[in-house]
């Protein structure tokens, strides 16, 4: 497709366009960095040791087998605890030694400080460099690994919901006739359905896991997309190329895979980036409620719930602000970027 | 034209059939209706009241009266059967009694109204009243450095949410500094106080809501406004303007402000339902009796006649609404014809 081979004269143009907004470019690259490392939040944020020097043998725990406590000369078989065990081999002074993650904390686990109840405030000295929530959790490892559950959900959501959107879409503006308003009324009524109701009912009976939840929400998102997309078709097959491509004789499927598609798709990518942000808030508003992820599950929504429940532990809430306002604000340049690269009138921001 | 709205408002029918007959059928399926919560009530209340009534059957409900029961909130019947009857009330105004007060549905509705409306109104008349400015001025001074500051205020408010500039709010201003109040709509002392320290009271606790209702709307139409003033900027008559000798504040004054305006007709309809309708996230956060927290409450509570009658109103004042703002558009702009070609 011309947008992704930048043979094309035009996306070439648009490339260019894109770079030159600075602000968005480096947005968009600095996007990438932060899902990228997310996605190796257990390096970054975890109780379990990056690496261990024991005994002259190297030891990667991260990714490996649990390793009991026997195994590096501690008197219990349960899993090492490995913050314990960096003060163990510094008390011995033999020269064995380990690294732990910049946070050494794991998103579920619950650390409590002798004669101090939760949430505890961030500070050097404890290692929880953002505090912890209300039940002794480390806030900066929930961040981190809500931040990826919440990226991953609203890109997976993304691809179902344009997947959807734009088959039903093509086929409505390409076949029209009963097809279409049939199934513009179907999409009226979807629309109108508050959405967020019928999701709360339905989560408030099963308990939805990060699929279930997916699918819901992309049985009532995919909307959006078709009316772009039929739009784009009604346009596209009125067109001189398309009568010229029937006139040579080409099938239904032809016309619509090799001449409708590429040239109506490739607007939709302006709207990209804008619903990667209303995925990642709508997860968020979700578990706000409590009809989201399950409970121990490391999500933003939940640690803002935590926060406006405990409004003197200001830390909480402020994470989370901070942290979802940086990657809304990310987000949103990037769309401003992409939605000038596509727009070749000048000074228009949005529609 | 007329043709065009007529057979608009002639297809609200089936959308709303659609709409409330989905809502409706959900709400059978879903378990843990009211009858439900009537037996875990009377399981609960068994304990202290067995002992003078029913002590047989051990505080549960007999198979008679759950069928009563059935009977009584309409749930014996088949949801087509069901759906029918709820919709003939409804055609005379009458959307039930809740499962929760016992109340007419309306009667509930009918108390919040006033706390919606009191939002809807005010956030509506500040938007407008700080965006179409807004707007003219950073058109006009597009690059300038004023621009560039209101567009990063304005930009905040277009990423986040604005349940998340709520919590910030609430946390920042109310929770850490304290200078306002943690929620709720007016003080405990109400009533207590003059005239006048009953409108403080009301727009103390009012500012942080208002602030999050804004954040929404606030960069849209800012930036609406701007976009649109930009374009007519460089229009012929424009250029016409000012070689009559119009200084370029009077001529955007006179000629293109208005021309200016018709974007921001376009959504003008669908505040009728935001009017009233509200944010049950900001109204949750903050605490304020209206129509979204009663909404929201009736979903928890399983009180479906509340469910439904607010999905009734607010559906139709959606697709009203989205009818009224092509009106609007078609009124501002006589070029734009709904409905059939062109006649140039």
């Amino acid at each position: 497709m011309s947008i992704f081979s930048l043979k094309n004269p035009v996306a070439i143009k648009r490339w260019q366009r894109f770079k030159r907004s600075r602000r968005g470019y480096y947005s968009a690259w600095l996007l990438l960095l932060l899902t990228a490392l997310s996605l190796g939040a257990e390096l970054l944020a975890n109780n379990r040791a990056l690496l261990v020097h024991y005994q002259g043998q190297w030891y990667f725990p991260t990714y490996s087998n649990v390793y009991s406590g026997e195994q590096f000369g501690l008197d219990y078989a349960y899993e090492v605890n490995y913050r314990d065990l960096q003060q163990h081999f510094a008390d011995q002074d033999e020269g064995n030694w380990l690294l732990m993650p910049p946070i050494p904390f794991g998103p579920l686990e619950t650390d409590l400080i002798a004669g101090d109840f939760p949430p505890h405030a961030s500070s050097l000295a404890t290692q929880h460099y953002l505090g912890t929530d209300t039940s002794g959790r480390d806030v900066a490892a929930r961040l981190l690994y809500g931040f990826r559950i919440a990226i991953l959900f609203s890109i997976a959501l993304l691809i179902l919901n344009y997947g959807v959107g734009v088959a039903i879409g093509c086929l409505m503006g390409f076949w029209g006739g009963a097809f279409d308003l049939i199934f513009q009324r179907i999409i009226e009524i979807w629309s109108n359905v508050p959405f967020l109701y019928v999701i709360m009912i339905v989560a408030s009976i099963i308990t939805p896991g990060f699929w279930t939840l997916l699918l819901i929400m992309a049985f009532f998102g995919w909307t959006g997309m078709t009316w772009y997309m039929r739009t784009a078709t009604y346009k596209e097959v009125a067109r001189d190329y398309v009568m010229a491509a029937r006139a040579l004789g080409a099938s239904g499927s032809r016309i619509m895979f090799r001449h409708i598609l590429p040239n109506s798709v490739s607007t939709l990518v302006t709207f990209v980036p804008f619903s990667v942000a209303s995925g990642i808030t709508s997860l968020t508003v979700l578990d706000f409620l409590g009809f989201g992820l399950p409970p121990p599950t490391p999500s933003w929504g939940e640690l803002l719930k935590q926060g406006t429940e405990n409004l003197e532990s200001l830390w909480i809430v402020g994470s989370v602000v901070v942290a979802m306002t940086v990657i809304l604000m990310l987000v949103a340049y990037v769309g401003e970027a992409i939605r000038d690269a596509y727009d070749p009138k000048q000074f228009s921001y949005y529609e | 034209m007329a043709a065009y709205f007529l057979r608009r408002f002639l297809l609200i029918a089936p959308t709303f059939i659609g709409i409330t007959l989905l809502v409706f059928a959900v709400t059978r399926v879903v378990p843990g209706g009211p009858i439900e919560r009537m037996m875990t009530q009377a399981q609960l209340g068994g304990e202290s009241g067995a002992m003078q009534k029913n002590q047989g059957s051990g505080g549960t409900l007999s198979e008679e009266q759950l069928k009563d029961l059935a009977a009584y909130y309409g749930f014996d019947k088949p949801v087509l059967t069901g759906y029918a009857e709820w919709l003939g009330k409804v055609l005379q105004f009458d959307l039930g009694h809740s499962t929760r007060y016992q109340d007419p549905v309306w009667d509930i509705i009918k108390e919040r109204f006033p706390v919606s409306l009191f939002f809807g109104i005010t956030t509506l008349i500040l938007t407008y009243a700080v965006c179409i400015p807004l707007g003219l001025l950073k058109g006009m001074y597009h690059g300038s450095r004023f621009d560039a500051w209101s567009s990063g205020v304005v930009f905040f408010g277009y990423a986040l949410p604005s349940y998340v500039i709520g919590i910030a709010a609430i946390s920042l201003f109310a929770g850490y500094w304290d200078w306002f109040p943690l929620g709720g709509f007016v003080s405990d002392d109400f009533d207590d106080l003059s005239y006048w320290g009953r409108v403080q009271d009301v727009f103390h606790h009012a500012v942080l809501p208002l602030i999050a209702y804004m954040a929404g709307s606030f960069a849209m139409t800012t930036f609406m406004m701007k976009n649109a003033l930009m374009d007519h900027q460089s229009a012929d008559y424009m250029r016409t303007a000012a070689a009559k000798g119009l200084s370029r504040h009077q001529a955007v004054r006179r000629h293109a402000t208005r021309n200016s305006l018709i974007p921001i007709a376009t959504s003008f309809g669908n505040n009728i339902s935001v009017l009233i309708g509200g944010s049950f996230l900001i109204e949750t956060i903050f605490n304020i009796d209206g129509i979204g927290l009663l909404g929201y409450e009736a979903i928890l509570e399983r009180d479906y006649p509340v469910v439904m009658g607010i999905l009734v109103i607010s559906s139709l004042l959606y697709m009203v609404g989205n009818i009224l703002s092509d009106l609007c558009v078609a009124l501002v702009d006589p070029r734009i014809r709904f409905g059939g070609p062109a006649t140039a």
